[in-house]
């Protein structure tokens, strides 16, 4: 009997043909068919499952008080200068290229002393002694070295200052251009494009009270953005925004993260109890709460296992991301652990939970 | 607390960092934020005359009280040295913010306008081309601190009459221009928060590093009272009142502090919270399951147990019963039997196991197999 194997089904997308037709580092299959973009920070792409995938507008909730959300964007952006992916920053300062002096330098692997070509034999022979960065997924970022200056040269980044067009249409315009230029650069779809927009609703814009203009904004990047091979990220302060128009804006936006501070530090000895509560209190510069997940070509929603992560940098210079570690609540107790309000600024913000 | 407020204005900013800011805020129920802001005022003043201070002149925007209120406050504090020392320069924008008296003169309407010039006063009168008034700041300000690495700071009496004539953002991008300006190393204004909706006053503390907001000290219901609770002491020339600090730090934490003030004839005291009026804290441990905490009579009970091996502290040396020996002391019920009782405890008299081995039903001597017995 010959015994030939056929498929039962030929719904189901044969991975190896994929496998072998994209070379990018700067892209991850998932499952599903989705296709996913690294973050810049390991631990987010871990707990997103992948990373961002592709088409989708991510969205950062700032906290008014503290400039994490910094941290995030220069993240993504220095991951997409690594990778060698076309990026548009945005920002209402007049000088928005100044930013890309801040951005952080990727960590080389470590160097093994080991000699890989001995026992690889001719199946990888270029590996060198250290692995190169530009290969990895995702790369460690060390906060305190700033960027090499041949990333910065090398491809395109166009930087725009969003303070003084009182209207949206000419940086509409521009993203459109950016978005297609993106596509005839390289047939295949291993290009892919960055956009990163910081404190969109800015007191300073002078859109910022046309609320509506900016919702149709987002709505008209999102089209854009889903159509083309790009990820965007989007962050403003959700304070200055009245909670209708950020409500919508959740709904709009792919992905929904916010940023909390701990708890502000009153003279009293709160410190102390707070420090007795999470581990690691002093080393946690934040907090960082997943709102929404994107629903990569799937109709089950992600429901993920905690939704509450600290930020931490470790010596100042990775940051990484770690789930909250507490005490056991007497779950019988009346005052529970959100109403004493510890771990939010503000009350607006739910329940935190574990 | 106040004074940390005016170190870090007095302070200012690092390199290519924006410059401090400061909200003054007040509302009707405690309104003495003029109060609060000329203190500041003072007490930046004295830090630059006495090179204290990072920034080397003062850019006073006068919007609702005359210059001469200005100069009046600053003798009265006992800095007099305006002429020969250039540190400071006001901008008139109270006696013709709109330019009407101009425009009047100039059709000969009214007489023309006398105005007490100071040396360093600088009147304009178009409050609503904010980029004027940026451009005429900046100019002032270089002229004060000179064209090289000099600083200085610039204070705006009042925010809220800038609202009265301009728009929220274009306010807010004047604020953020001065604040990414190099030469400017800290900033402060006030606002009334009252006269305002909730978006200004969110979007001032948003582009501020340290809110200072005034509140009553005692939460009183009638609010008709509390306020002529507060004109009776004001005719007594006292007034109290309660302030709360946010600052805003670079790690992203923020510091928040209390005080209560007093105001008097001469300026204003700072004192700490009093302990009744301090927020109530609660406690942020919650009920854990398990509580390793003693409370006192646990661990007073903890104390009174005795513990075996322990010394008595009587004077007599460590007995471990041995147990070969029958007890002396009075136990329960032991009948004169050769049954050996094995030590339990060594203590005297607290509890006894009586155990009695198999072994000891035995006969001695006995070699028998004890299957022997079995009939197989």
């Amino acid at each position: 009997m010959a015994a030939t194997k056929t498929r039962a089904s030929s719904f189901s997308r044969n991975p190896s043909l994929l496998n072998s037709s994209h070379t990018s580092p700067g892209l991850k299959h998932g499952p599903n068919g989705s296709i996913f973009v690294s973050s810049g920070i390991p631990d987010l792409d871990k707990i997103l499952g992948g990373g961002f995938s592709l088409g989708s507008l991510v969205m950062i909730m700032e906290d008014a008080e503290a400039p994490h959300h910094m941290l995030l964007l220069r993240n993504f952006m220095a991951q997409g200068l690594v990778h060698s992916q076309p990026l548009l920053y945005a920002s209402p300062a007049s000088d928005p290229r100044g930013f890309l002096g801040t951005l952080p330098s990727p960590e080389k692997g470590l160097r093994i002393a080991w000699q890989y070509k001995k026992y690889f034999g001719e199946q990888q022979p270029n590996l060198e002694a250290h692995r190169d960065s530009k290969h990895e997924y995702c790369s460690d970022f060390d906060l305190r070295k700033p960027l090499e200056r041949h990333f910065l040269t090398r491809q395109q980044i166009s930087c725009v200052s969003i303070q003084d067009p009182l209207n949206l249409t000419s940086f509409r315009e521009h993203c459109s251009t950016f978005l297609n230029e993106i596509q005839r650069i390289d047939g295949i779809t291993s290009c892919i494009g960055r956009i990163a927009i910081q404190s969109f609703c800015a007191p300073q814009c002078g859109y910022s009270n046309m609320d509506w203009v900016m919702l149709s904004f987002i709505r008209s990047l999102k089209s854009m953005v889903r159509s083309s091979n790009a990820v965007a990220i989007i962050s403003f302060p959700p304070s200055l925004l009245s909670p209708s128009f950020c409500k919508r804006w959740q709904h709009l936006l792919t992905y929904c993260f916010q940023l909390k501070q701990s708890e502000p530090r009153h003279v009293s000895d709160e410190d102390k109890d707070l420090a007795k509560l999470l581990t690691g209190y002093q080393d946690m510069v934040g907090l960082l709460n997943v709102h929404k997940v994107a629903r990569a070509n799937t109709q089950v929603p992600v429901i993920l296992e905690a939704t509450t992560f600290s930020i931490k940098l470790q010596k100042r210079r990775h940051l990484t991301l770690e789930c909250l570690n507490q005490t056991p609540v007497d779950g019988a107790s009346k005052t529970s652990y959100a109403t004493t309000g510890s771990c939010s600024g503000s009350s607006k913000t739910g329940a935190l939970d574990f | 607390m106040a004074e940390s407020v005016c170190r870090a204005l007095r302070d200012g900013s690092m390199e290519g960092e924006h410059a401090a800011a400061l909200t003054v805020k007040d509302s009707m129920k405690c309104p003495y934020g003029h109060n609060v802001f000329n203190h500041v005022l003072t007490q930046l003043s004295s830090n630059i005359l006495s090179s204290k201070s990072q920034s080397k002149g003062l850019v006073l925007v006068a919007l609702s009280q005359s210059p001469s209120f200005y100069y009046d406050l600053l003798r009265s504090r006992g800095i007099v040295d305006f002429v020969t020392n250039k540190w400071i320069h006001i901008l008139d924008g109270y006696n013709d913010p709109l330019g009407w008296k101009k425009w009047l003169s100039e059709h000969d309407k009214i007489g023309s306008i006398s105005s007490e010039i100071f040396a360093s006063t600088t009147i304009f009168r178009n409050i609503k081309d904010l980029d004027q008034l940026l451009s005429l700041i900046i100019e002032v300000g270089k002229g004060l601190v000179g064209q090289g690495k000099g600083r200085f700071s610039v204070a705006i009496d009042s925010v809220s009459e800038m609202l009265r004539h301009v728009s929220l953002s274009s306010l807010a991008g004047l604020l953020s221009k001065l604040r990414g300006h190099d030469q400017i190393s800290s900033t402060f204004w006030l606002l009334h928060s009252d006269l305002h909706d909730i978006k200004a006053t969110a979007v001032l503390e948003y582009m501020s590093t340290m809110v200072i907001t005034l509140e009553q000290t005692s939460e009183s219901f009638d609010q008709q009272q509390t306020i002529l609770e507060n004109l009776s002491l004001h005719e007594q020339n006292s007034c109290k009142g309660k302030i709360q600090v946010r600052m805003k730090r670079r790690n992203g934490r923020v510091r928040v502090t209390c005080e209560e003030f007093d105001i008097d004839q001469s300026g204003m005291k700072f004192s700490s919270a009093s302990p009744e009026s301090a927020t109530i804290n609660q406690s942020l441990l919650p009920k854990v399951q398990f509580n390793l905490q003693l409370t006192e009579k646990e661990r007073m009970d903890k104390e009174n147990v005795v513990l075996p091996f322990e010394h008595q502290g009587n004077g007599k040396t460590i007995q471990i019963y041995d147990g070969r020996r029958a007890l002396t002391e009075g136990k329960k019920g032991t009948e004169p039997t050769p049954t050996q009782q094995l030590p339990a405890v060594e203590d005297s008299g607290k509890g006894d196991i009586i155990y009695f081995r198999d072994s000891d039903d035995e006969m001695p001597d006995s070699d028998e197999d004890p299957d022997d017995d079995l009939d197989i």
